[in-house]
């Protein structure tokens, strides 16, 4: 090897490719700090004054501290902190809808995915439950509020076949209300996560599965233990893309109920509450509300990612993987 | 894969400087005329739309451009706020020219700058016109910004058959010697519910006869919620009401009362002014179920009004000559105002005009009425109409008031949650208000 030869070699310190990538993902990162990352902050900013419009007269900005927080906080006088009502309703709205999702979503893409079950037509099953995530929010909510209203047909069928009187209202019980909300976004949302999931199930080799079942694994062991570990990082992203869905939940509640979240504001969502101060323009207290959403997004999120990719996390395998050597 | 990112991402990109760059172009190229070439009003329903595009004839070159936003939970409001706010700083044909404003708001927008003297393009109040269209449509200095096309007493209408069963007359004067007060047609709502009908189809039938006839404002000088005896008197009647099963749990707009229209229904009074007939009575005038003739109307326990329509002039609009035509024609040119009264049965804001009707023995209302003279009626109520104790919040007080309680009417919650709500709901919409502490 001559000395012309050991030159070539040497690897060559100036050019490096990195700064393509940085130039790429540029566009990314200014639209972000602008649309998103300086919005953010202002609300920050914007929740610690006073500042809204009476009539057409602007009140403020005035400096106030927390006094908005402590507003957000204050018990009425029956002793509810009404943010904590609504943030509540909120949680039990996603929680009775997401739950059918989950399980329906998982079930459907089991089968869809299974080469055993080999369902036939699975163009057109996919196409139909993804159809109602098709329809505007709005106008599915509306949809429901006709079916159900006291002069809607299941009011009509139902005293008919004498289930219940003519006094009912469906729209005067918490459960039936609230029912509807989780039952619609149910229909609206499980089609989307099916088809996610299968292409998380897809992605999965099919030779682990054969292996599995070759092993003598039943069917609902290889879901458990090959599956769904496997299935994780896709699951998890569901679920917390869900979850956000579902904290920032607005449309199908407030056309359902026309934005008076009944009975009783038990079906007022945090988002609803929020769209209250739009009226006045209310940035202190918009502002507010926007940052305790901020907060409880952020603690949920963390916390649903700690519990499920930790749960699922074997050192052993991560070692290997490590190490490049995958199974 | 990197050029096909790299083409994605100039694309993308270019399609927002594209968005951002099409309207700019088109504002700048709008040429300088001396009226505009487009007439943009802000309305909350179809209800004027309908009158102005069958009476009135748009001058050529001129696009009449309807920007229509509902009123419930104050949209329209906020809506009309917003575009105001940055009128100044449109160009021309995107200004505001007009905008409808109602009885339970008027106030907020009249009295400030964002609407303009009428006098300032020549149009001139007519002696003909409602006193009280006039003042609420004039600022605190007496400078007058606008003009009703309608004015609106209201009354009670009721169906003659079951009038008939339940009193055992149908002609107006009787049924009013038997419901002149409110003692009375509280007795008579019992009699109707002993033969199984309702005295009114919703809670919320009666607000207005007592909301209109109020001797305070909501809100006082210096900024606190008040409750008028009138408004706890509503109260009081609409508890018992539904206690006793004289009415039903439905909002005024709830299809569940305008069902109570048709031929089948059950419910003896409706309270309303001239324009309820076509705008909530739509039911009763149904070829097949509907039961035409056999209404009429009476002046009911209590004088009132309801609502108005008024037409504002926005400050910076550039179609005057248009403007003061259009007021012209639903206040003055009594060819039009013949028409609204005779095909569309319309209260319309003009003495002569309507006095003429009230004094035609040979006109009757046959669209909806049984050939009754309703605007002989309408006539004598419109003269008592007073415009005071309003304020820029009613709109939204009135509609919490009543959507809240409706919740302790159909029984999910108590009274006092109910009013709880309402407090908490104008602490949210007007922070402003103080709540009385109790």
């Amino acid at each position: 090897m001559n000395k012309n030869d050991q030159k070539m070699l040497r690897p060559r310190k100036s050019v490096s490719y990195a700064k393509w990538g940085y130039i790429f993902i540029l566009p990314f990162f200014l639209v972000y700090i602008v649309f998103t990352l300086t919005p953010q902050f202002l609300t920050i900013y914007n929740s610690f004054f006073e500042n809204y419009r009476s009539g057409l007269k602007q009140i403020g900005p005035n400096f106030v501290g927390l006094d908005n927080y402590k507003a957000l906080f204050t018990a009425d006088p029956s002793g509810t902190v009404r943010i904590l009502k609504y943030a509540a309703n909120t949680l039990i709205l996603w929680i009775a809808g997401a739950i059918p999702q989950f399980v329906i979503a998982m079930l459907l893409a089991i089968f869809f995915t299974s080469y055993r079950l080999n369902i036939k037509g699975q163009g057109f099953f996919k196409t139909v439950i993804y159809m109602p995530n098709l329809i505007m929010a709005a106008a599915f909510s509306m949809l429901f509020y006709t079916l159900f209203s006291r002069v809607g047909p299941i009011q009509g069928l139902l005293e008919s076949w004498g289930v219940i009187d003519q006094s009912f209202d469906f729209f005067s019980v918490r459960i039936t209300v609230r029912g509807m909300i989780a039952l619609m976004n149910f229909l609206m949302w499980f089609g989307n996560t099916t088809i996610v999931l299968m292409a998380g199930i897809m992605g999965i080799d099919q030779a682990m599965f054969e292996s599995a079942t070759i092993d003598g694994a039943n069917s609902v062991q290889v879901f458990f233990r090959v599956t769904l570990p496997l299935l994780m990082p896709i699951f998890v992203y569901c679920l917390i893309t869900a979850m956000i869905g579902g904290i920032q939940m607005f449309d199908v509640p407030q056309v359902l109920t026309n934005g008076k979240g009944v009975p009783n504001e038990y079906t007022r969502t945090l988002v609803m509450y929020l769209n209250n101060y739009l009226t006045t323009k209310n940035y202190g207290m918009g502002g507010a509300i926007s940052v305790i959403l901020f907060i409880i997004t952020g603690i949920l999120g963390g916390f649903v990612y700690k519990m499920l990719s930790a749960q699922y996390k074997d050192p052993e395998r991560q070692h290997r993987q490590r190490k490049g050597n995958v199974i | 894969m990197k050029k096909v990112f790299a083409i994605l991402l100039a694309a993308l990109m270019i399609i927002g400087l594209a968005g951002c760059s099409v309207p700019s172009k088109e504002t700048t190229a709008v040429p300088k005329a001396e009226q505009g070439k487009v007439f943009n009003i802000y309305a909350w329903n179809e209800e004027f739309k309908g009158f102005f595009e069958k009476y009135y004839k748009v001058p050529e070159g001129v696009t009449v451009n309807w920007i229509i936003n509902p009123s419930d939970n104050g949209v329209y409001q906020q809506k009309l706020d917003e575009a105001l706010l940055n009128q100044a700083s449109k160009p021309a044909d995107e200004k505001i020219d007009m905008f409808l404003a109602e009885a339970d708001y008027i106030g907020k927008y009249v009295d400030s700058e964002y609407t303009m003297d009428i006098t300032s393009f020549g149009f001139k109040n007519a002696s003909t016109m409602y006193e009280y269209t006039i003042k609420a449509a004039s600022d605190s200095k007496g400078v007058c910004k606008g003009v009703s096309f309608q004015c609106c007493p209201a009354a009670v209408i009721y169906r003659k058959s079951i009038a008939k069963d339940v009193l055992g007359t149908d002609v107006p004067a009787e049924v009013q010697a038997k419901i002149d007060s409110w003692e009375k047609f509280d007795a008579v709502a019992a009699e109707a519910k002993a033969k199984g009908y309702y005295m009114t189809a919703s809670f919320a039938e009666t607000f207005r006869a007592f909301s209109n006839n109020c001797t305070s404002p909501w809100v006082d000088a210096n900024g606190n919620l008040q409750f008028d005896p009138q408004i706890t008197a509503w109260m009081d009647q609409t508890e018992k009401y539904i206690q006793n099963g004289y009415t039903l749990t439905a909002g005024v707009w709830d299809a569940e009362k305008t069902n109570e229209m048709f031929k089948t229904g059950k419910t003896m009074c409706f309270f309303g002014p001239a324009w309820y007939y076509n705008f909530c009575m739509t039911n009763a005038q149904d070829p097949e179920n509907g039961c035409v003739g056999d209404w009429c109307l009476v002046k009911g326990p209590q004088a009132y009004f309801w609502g108005g329509t008024w037409l504002l002039a926005a400050t910076g609009s550039d179609n005057t000559a248009m403007l003061k035509d259009i007021f012209e024609t639903f206040t003055v040119n009594t060819d039009v105002l013949n028409k609204m009264v005779k095909d569309d049965s319309q209260y319309v804001n003009n003495t002569d005009v309507v006095k003429a009707f009230a004094e035609d023995p040979n006109y009757g209302n046959t669209s909806i009425l049984d050939g009754q003279n309703d605007i002989a009626i309408f006539y004598e109520l419109a003269k008592d109409i007073k415009w005071e104790n309003h304020t820029n919040y009613d709109q939204l007080l009135n509609e919490g008031l009543q959507n809240k309680l409706q919740e302790f009417y159909n029984g999910s919650v108590d009274e006092e949650t109910a009013m709880l709500n309402f407090y908490n709901y104008i602490g949210e919409v007007y922070p402003e208000i103080v709540i009385p502490a109790n």
